[in-house]
């Protein structure tokens, strides 16, 4: 069962390629769009992408396994991503970070058991003047302490 | 064409010449991992930097051009420690292979750190631990804790064969080179890999385990496997004074040589070397061997001259018939023509040469033998074999070459030879064909022999013997000589072709296209 | 100061309207460059400026305009760097979140000076929000016929698109932000040669930070002279200075370029947290080398700071106070290097790990003796060997942090 692209996704990947004049650098935003849409990337999506831009599909892993934010297995409903760089570490990040290991009972790299929470760390998000910050699928939070993280899970349905 | 100064020695370099290559013109060679001359620069080991006066930091040499007036300095002490520094983080995350991998002996971390390092590992880590002995191909097997990548194999993929079976995944110091799942590297060139890889993160499963690199004798020579004539360099096993080893040539490498195959050859000419391993005749065999034991080859030739003039002479052109094969020299067939086509004016010369195979779209052809080129040079009209003409009135018929059995079966051959007198076979390898003559005489392959070969472009290479002959057996030039002189026709002529320098020679005065060619 | 630059008009709402925008002057620099200036004074003016490069590298910008060719037979490119992932960092995400269309409108007449007819904005992937913005933004312009074909009756054409990357610090590198944008790993180039002669997709390409262009409308309506005069003879403008860790009031600040640092974090960002002694200062992102307190009486432009050992870089200032371990600084430090090293060339790769594994252990009370020595070595070694700056980015603050703390780090190792 290969996997294909919803008729709207088609539109916008359409789009896309239309911007530049090689196909391949296209690779990332269509990337952004498969994972949005299939949750991660894996050898399916590989071939998929592979075949949509004309490259083999070792080229398409090789981008993939690069850059941090790219998935090759799908992730709980909600990526929590903590900062652990600079400006978040002098103001505790690493508090609440157990206290959020503590809470959600994973270890980094982990998913929940009812699949919802990822928790992870991350790299400058470039929030620092909010430190320490955390980064939840694409929304940004900061100014953190135990009970803000404890409305912002409570929020997240 | 530009002035620089490379430590302290003033030189003249073309413009647009690297640093790395304008050292190496004048023989001073600066250690490099990532570059390769196939390919443009890289410059990621970080090997080769040097010091440019007037500039603050190191450069590197291969992908620095030259410029007027420019100074190089490849062994001041920022360099040398420049140098130290690179190998000391390679060391740091390279596991101590050497006593269990092949590529000891020629190892470019092991020259280096030789002439480069010698101090004593700093690294009080735990080294990341990866694949190792994975198949990644037919013949390769893949060692990730060695991998230095240099991206040399992932290069050649993407730029030579454009198969890419080989990415750079992850980053950082978890990069790791690897094939896509269920896409081993495939194709005819993959040994070239273990050939570029500096380390021995990518070995020959064929030369895995099997000797040491430094027991190796090379020998330079022509890949007689296809009609290209990649030069290559043939490394065989001397032997051991106390205790015998199993193979005699353990390995192929490729030669440069932009004329003819640029820096590479092919998997098919790599590890097709068993002909100079197997099955190889070594004595004269003849019927009744048994009871009179193998004969020396001055009582065979004088027996083969007598079945050529009696009877008549004058209708040997009719009574005898050649079958000859592609793997000849230039030389060989220029002999084969004089004596027995111009001279004693046979006329039934056929060839049975190995099947044809396909093209690869790079180096291989699709003819399987090295010299067809150049017997038709001669004036070979390269008839194929009929049978039937074949047998008609043959009284005597000398075979070159053992190809008979990859056209036609047992019984047909047998029954056309049962019509003809004697049969003898001339050739290095002994296989089920040889039961059907009545002498074999041995012969030596092209690596035991000197002389020339014309490849499918024309192109005319000479080769030197790089190995020993087997047991009696002998160059097919100086049987033909031999022969010749026995025969007692055109004596003079033949007398004075006593090398096949001289043969060449006479060669390249009488027919235009071999002579002055280089 | 009177009168920002960039930030003048950041309090009002829907400032990144174009509307809203259009109100304070919006696209009149647009006007004037694109229907009363030719291409070669625009480059004037901008070298005039002394607008030297905002991403970190502070080269000026005018000057590397003038490097592109003029006549090619192949397009050219613009591509704004908005990697902003220098930590500390993050005035890009204002500027772009508040004042988009200060950026468009220095994207376009940068590329009518150039010749440009694409121009790409590289934005970190983690900035969704933000290219959003941009993107809602740039639909607007498209709208107003400020871009697209035929901008304002001229006959000049362009097209601007957002390009999100996917996580990779290296990405922010001029060249590994081609390498990514052409579709590949991140993996820096070697120059020579330069993107202006061989750049995006082998086309002659001008890679500028999000500040730096931002700076161009004003530097057009005003002028350079103007523009210089805000700043420093050789060292135009303000800069935006993006201050965090354990100050009062952490934020962005668009000051006059050379301004005190002392200044800048005791006057502007509330001095201290908790009235702790301030430890060490990081004035120019992650990658310049550390200020102890005694070395922070020092004015912030590109030539102060390059003669103190150190960089203005990417002009974000983080504050450590006397209660933070540098043990705990140098492992943060180690490890992002380790962890966005592309891996490509054998220094960097292999040593950036090395020294953050030395840190961990000396972190985890197994520290040897021969440690320091071992880092300060093999950052040396580091330092000036490897393809691309991030190999000195890596070195110079591990060194001096080591350096300048020694005695602290040392109080870790296991005696």
């Amino acid at each position: 069962m290969s996997p294909e692209f919803s008729e709207n996704t088609k539109k916008k990947v359409d789009e896309i390629l239309s911007r530049y004049p090689q196909k391949e650098a296209a690779i990332l935003p269509v990337l952004h769009l498969t994972q949005q849409e299939f949750g991660c990337i894996s050898p399916e999506e590989e071939k998929l992408v592979a075949k949509l831009l004309g490259v083999k599909p070792i080229k398409v892993r090789e981008v993939v396994t690069f850059y941090s934010m790219l998935n090759r297995e799908p992730l709980g409903k909600y990526h929590i991503q903590v900062c652990s760089n600079l400006s978040c570490s002098l103001l505790g990040v690493e508090n609440l970070l157990d206290y959020l290991k503590k809470k959600l009972g994973v270890e980094l790299g982990e998913t929940t058991q009812d699949k919802k929470f990822t928790l992870s760390t991350v790299e400058c998000l470039g929030a620092c003047e909010q430190a320490p910050c955390m980064m939840v699928n694409f929304d940004y939070y900061g100014n953190l302490d135990a009970k803000k993280i404890d409305k912002i899970l409570e929020n997240l349905k | 064409m530009v002035k620089i100064t490379i430590d302290d020695k003033q030189i003249e370099v073309a413009e647009g010449t690297t640093i790395l290559k304008a050292a190496e013109q004048e023989g001073i060679h600066i250690p490099h991992l990532c570059y390769h001359p196939a390919f443009p620069s890289e410059g990621n080991c970080r090997m080769c930097l040097v010091e440019i006066e007037g500039l603050p930091t190191l450069e590197l040499a291969c992908s620095t051009q030259v410029r007027d007036g420019m100074k190089v300095s490849t062994r001041s002490e920022q360099v040398v420690e420049a140098r130290r520094g690179v190998l000391e983080f390679l060391l740091a995350e390279h596991p101590l292979d050497c006593p269990i991998c092949d590529k000891a002996g020629e190892c470019k971390l092991q020259d280096y750190y030789e002439e480069y390092g010698l101090f004593e590992s700093q690294f009080n880590e735990t080294k990341a631990k990866r694949a190792k002995k994975t198949e990644i191909g037919k013949s390769l097997i893949h060692d990730q804790e060695r991998c230095i990548l240099c991206t040399r194999c992932v290069r050649f993929l993407k730029e030579v064969t454009k198969t890419q079976e080989l990415g750079v995944f992850n980053r950082g110091l978890h990069s790791e080179i690897n094939i896509y799942d269920g896409v081993p590297v495939n194709n005819n060139y993959s040994g070239n890999l273990a050939e570029i890889c500096p380390v021995g993160a990518i070995t020959d499963s064929d030369f895995r385990f099997k000797t040491r690199s430094w027991f190796l004798k090379n020998g330079e020579s022509i890949c007689p496997l296809c009609s290209r004539g990649c030069n290559i360099v043939i490394e065989h096993h001397p032997g051991f004074a106390r205790f015998p080893v199993p193979k005699r040539v353990y390995r192929i490498k490729a030669r440069e040589n932009q004329d003819v195959n640029g820096f590479w050859i092919c998997d098919l000419g790599r590890y097709g070397y068993s002909y100079l391993n197997e099955d190889r005749a070594e004595e004269i065999l003849t019927n009744n061997q048994e009871k009179t034991g193998s004969p020396s080859w001055e009582e065979v030739r004088s027996l083969i001259a007598q079945k050529i003039k009696s009877p008549p002479y004058k209708k040997i052109g009719s009574r005898m018939a050649l079958i000859l094969h592609s793997w000849l020299s230039n030389e060989e067939f220029f002999l084969v023509r004089k004596i027995f086509q111009d001279d004693l004016r046979v006329e039934k010369i056929f060839f049975v040469d190995p099947p044809e195979g396909e093209k690869d779209g790079h180096l291989l052809t699709p003819e399987r033998s090295p010299n067809r080129r150049g017997a038709q040079e001669v004036g070979f009209d390269l008839k194929p074999l009929d049978l039937d003409a074949l047998a008609k009135e043959t009284e005597l018929l000398l075979v070159f070459g053992h190809f008979l059995l990859d056209f036609f079966n047992r019984a047909e051959v047998r029954a056309c030879f049962e019509k003809i007198g004697t049969k003898i076979l001339i050739t290095p390898h002994i296989n089920e064909s040889g039961y059907l003559f009545d002498m074999v005489i041995p012969t030596a392959s092209i690596a035991e022999k000197e002389g020339s070969l014309t490849n499918v472009d024309g192109k005319i290479q000479s080769f030197r013997p790089v190995l020993e002959p087997l047991g009696a057996s002998l160059p097919e030039w100086k049987a033909l000589i031999d022969l010749a002189k026995e025969l007692k026709i055109n004596f003079d002529y033949y007398r004075r072709l006593y090398s096949v320098e001289v043969i060449l020679n006479e060669l390249r005065k009488e027919i235009p296209f071999f002579g002055n060619k280089k | 100061m009177e009168e920002k630059i960039l930030t003048q008009h950041f309090d009002k709402k829907n400032f990144y309207k174009i509307d809203v925008y259009l109100k304070e002057e919006g696209y009149k620099a647009v006007e004037k460059a694109l229907k009363e200036m030719s291409p070669e004074e625009i480059l004037e003016e901008a070298k005039k400026a002394n607008l030297r490069g905002r991403g970190g590298a502070g080269f000026p910008a005018g000057v590397k305009w003038g490097f592109v060719p003029q006549e090619v037979d192949k397009p050219k490119y613009l591509c704004v760097n908005a990697d902003e992932g220098e930590p500390g960092t993050f005035k890009d995400r204002y500027i772009m979140s508040h004042n988009p269309h200060m950026l468009i409108e220095g994207i376009i007449i940068a590329s009518f000076c150039v010749g440009i007819h694409t121009a790409f904005i590289y934005i970190r992937g983690e900035y969704e929000a933000v290219a959003l913005r941009l993107e809602e933004a740039i639909s607007e312009t498209y709208k107003r016929g400020f871009l697209g074909k035929d901008i304002l009756n001229t006959g000049f054409e362009l097209d601007v698109y957002v390009h999100r990357g996917a996580g990779a610090y290296i990405c922010g590198e001029e060249t590994g932000l081609l390498e990514s944008l052409e579709g590949k790993r991140g993996h820096p180039r070697l120059k020579p040669p330069f993107p202006a002669s061989i750049g995006l997709f082998q086309c002659p390409t001008v890679i500028n930070n999000v500040e730096t262009i931002a700076n161009i409308p004003q530097i057009i309506l005003k002028g350079a002279e103007w523009f210089c005069q805000k700043g420093l003879p050789k060292d135009g403008g303000t800069r935006i200075f993006g201050v965090s860790g354990m100050v009062a009031s952490p934020g962005i600040y668009e000051l006059p370029m050379g301004s005190n640092l002392k200044d800048i974090i005791f006057k502007h960002a509330g001095g201290m947290k908790k009235d702790k002694k301030l430890k060490a200062v990081i004035p120019g992102g992650m990658s310049a080398p550390v200020l102890k307190e005694d070395e922070i009486d020092i004015k912030m432009d590109f030539d102060s700071l390059v003669e103190a050992n150190s960089m203005l870089g990417s002009a974000a200032i983080v504050v450590i106070d006397e209660d933070t371990s540098m043990l705990d600084v140098l492992k943060v430090v180690a490890k992002f290097y380790s962890h966005e090293s592309c891996g490509q060339c054998t220094p960097c790769r292999i040593g950036t790990s090395w020294i953050n594994k030395i840190v961990k252990r000396i972190a985890e009370g197994q520290g040897k003796k021969e440690d320091i020595e071992n880092i300060i070595r093999l950052a040396s070694n580091i330092k000036g060997k490897t393809l691309c700056p991030l190999g000195d980015a890596a070195a110079l603050p591990i060194l001096s942090i080591v350096q300048k703390f020694r005695e602290e780090i040392e109080s870790y190792l296991a005696n």
